[in-house]
């Protein structure tokens, strides 16, 4: 039911890759992502691969959901390809009636393919791996130096972590004041889709108001439990960085290093 | 001076129409006046909009009183300055538990008080393991809050005020939104909180089983303490209780009908057993 709601795809498992500091996951992440824009030949896309195939056996995450991950962005990566496919200038490769696939179109085809496929499977398995709690914390963390120039660091981790707090809540009322409309007469299912977006209505005004209620008490009693923002705040579950988190970033830079200098090179 | 003492405390609501102007004043609490003591269980009872609610608002630093004064372990809340020690001083819980658990693990919601008053991370997890313990919800610290009944989340916002080592919880209707089951699993934590741990407690409530306990019961009605006295007191006045438009405990009106047709009976029985007892069967 609702109530067993999990956010994010976190997968629950004992690993390495789950115990790792949450801001090593995050720039890993993010400088994979970085150096998959760099490659200009397929080695460089094979390191990567092989890299990324290394990480998920350690993480002990069963392949199968990362493809999952891979089946919502199918339609955009079809599309991608395609137009890649056809409509880069060159050389031509094959051609019938009124398209022609060039050598280069292929290529760039491919690669998008592959760097899409990478890019996609790399950051869910991010998530897979990091609580949503966890991934706040770091957040919060990696972000602090934005605090001099006056980004709301703090604030806005919190909002992310009530907001995911308060998801599974807001979907349990949701479908108890659908029954309760549906109880007296409200149809949500039928009808084309202007008529459904309408019948929305009466759902979203009391959800609101309710939301808003309950924002009204958390505030209440955040600030009756002596919340008053970021300042002077200890951790009951600080961040450190272990070994296994230094060997980590040492590997991810060697990776870097290694992966853009074979893939920078030109044949 | 006890923990918590009012004098003259007097708290008006402004109603506003449309357009912000002003339609009327409503007084939800009227010249009160109290004296709580450290260690005491005291039970404040009143049927709704009796500005109980109110009145507990005041005691940890929520509202302020229009006119007269109230002190908290002797500060003033109005001054600003102690603001945050008043709030530590005196912990609250609400009613609704869905809406005042912050974290989404029940250990880091316990944790939540602590970490705001800056309290050094050893320390954070002794005090959570500490209050968990004492509402006997530890086995459940790793759980989400969302998984648990409706007495337990509350028994985890106990927990959460405890970890902030108040003198004094202030529970404003913390079983309101309870079925039998979880409110007597929360009002066995309230009094094992009181006799065990010896922290002040004051219960707002409209279920009269709930005060049965208390050292010390305040009727309210329309923002005035209408009754004062212990249980047994209060209880023996129940044609007065009716008329504040309160439900006396089941066998309190028995035993009170019985002496009205001729029994004899001691007043303000509030017990079966103390009912079985005095019958002499």
């Amino acid at each position: 039911m609702l109530r067993d709601i999990t956010l994010g795809q976190y997968y629950q498992t004992e690993s390495v890759i789950h115990r790792m500091d949450p801001r090593v996951k995050l720039g890993g992440t993010l400088l994979f992502i970085i150096s998959l824009f760099f490659f200009k030949n397929f080695l460089g896309y094979a390191i990567a691969a092989l890299f990324l195939a290394v990480v998920i056996k350690l993480s002990g995450v069963p392949f199968k959901f990362m493809v999952r991950g891979m089946k919502t962005i199918i339609l955009l990566l079809m599309i991608t390809v395609v137009f890649n496919l056809f409509l880069t200038p060159g050389t031509p490769l094959v051609s019938f009636w009124k398209l022609t696939i060039t050598i280069e179109g292929a290529k760039l085809a491919a690669s998008m393919a592959i760097r899409l496929t990478l890019l996609i499977i790399g950051s869910s398995l991010m998530t897979l791996t990091t609580t949503p709690n966890n991934l706040t914390d770091g957040m919060e963390k990696m972000l602090r130096p934005l605090r001099i120039i006056k980004v709301p660091v703090h604030e806005v981790a919190m909002m992310m972590s009530i907001a995911l707090r308060f998801i599974p809540i807001l979907l349990e009322e949701t479908d108890k004041i659908m029954k309760a409309q549906i109880a007296r007469g409200a149809d949500f299912e039928s009808g084309n889709i202007f008529k459904r977006a309408k019948a929305l209505v009466p759902l979203l005004v009391p959800l609101f108001i309710s939301a808003f209620r309950r924002a009204n008490d958390l505030a209440m009693a955040m600030e009756a439990r002596c919340y008053r923002g970021g300042e002077g705040r200890t951790k009951m579950k600080p961040l450190k960085y272990k070994k296994r988190d230094y060997i980590a970033y040492l590997c991810i830079l060697v990776y870097m290093v290694g992966s853009i200098f074979v893939g920078r090179l030109s044949f | 001076m006890g923990i918590i003492k009012t004098e003259d405390l007097t708290f008006e609501y402004i109603r506003r129409d449309e357009e912000g102007n002003v339609e009327g004043i409503t007084t939800a609490v009227d010249a009160v006046s109290l004296d709580i003591k450290q260690g005491q269980f005291i039970a404040i009872l009143g049927h709704n909009g009796s500005g109980k609610s109110t009145l507990a608002k005041h005691m940890n630093a929520i509202l302020y009183p229009t006119e007269g004064t109230i002190w908290v372990d002797g500060m003033d809340t109005t001054e600003e300055k102690s603001l945050w020690d008043i709030r530590q001083t005196a912990g609250m819980v609400f009613q609704n538990p869905d809406n005042q658990i912050i974290g989404q693990v029940v250990e880091e919601d316990v944790g939540f008080g602590p970490e705001n008053m800056g309290v050094p991370t050893k320390e954070i997890w002794e005090r959570v393991e500490e209050s968990l313990r004492a509402v006997g919800m530890y086995e459940f610290r790793k759980y989400s809050p969302n998984k648990l009944s409706g007495g337990q989340k509350q028994r985890v916002s106990i927990a959460g005020v405890l970890a902030m080592h108040p003198k004094c919880i202030v529970l404003d209707e913390p079983t309101a939104m309870l079925d039998p089951n979880g409110r007597k699993e929360v009002i066995r934590a309230i009094r094992g909180l009181n006799q065990v741990e010896g922290v002040t407690v004051i219960l707002i409530t409209h279920y009269m089983e709930e005060i049965i306990h208390a050292d010390k019961v305040f009727v309210m009605d329309n923002g005035k303490i209408a009754m004062e006295g212990t249980p047994r007191e209060i209880f023996s006045q129940v044609e007065r209780l009716k008329e504040l438009r309160l439900d006396v405990p089941q066998v309190t009106l028995l035993a009170h009908e019985l002496k009205k047709r001729g029994v004899r009976l001691p007043n303000g029985i509030l017990t079966t057993e103390e009912l079985v007892a005095a019958l002499g069967l």
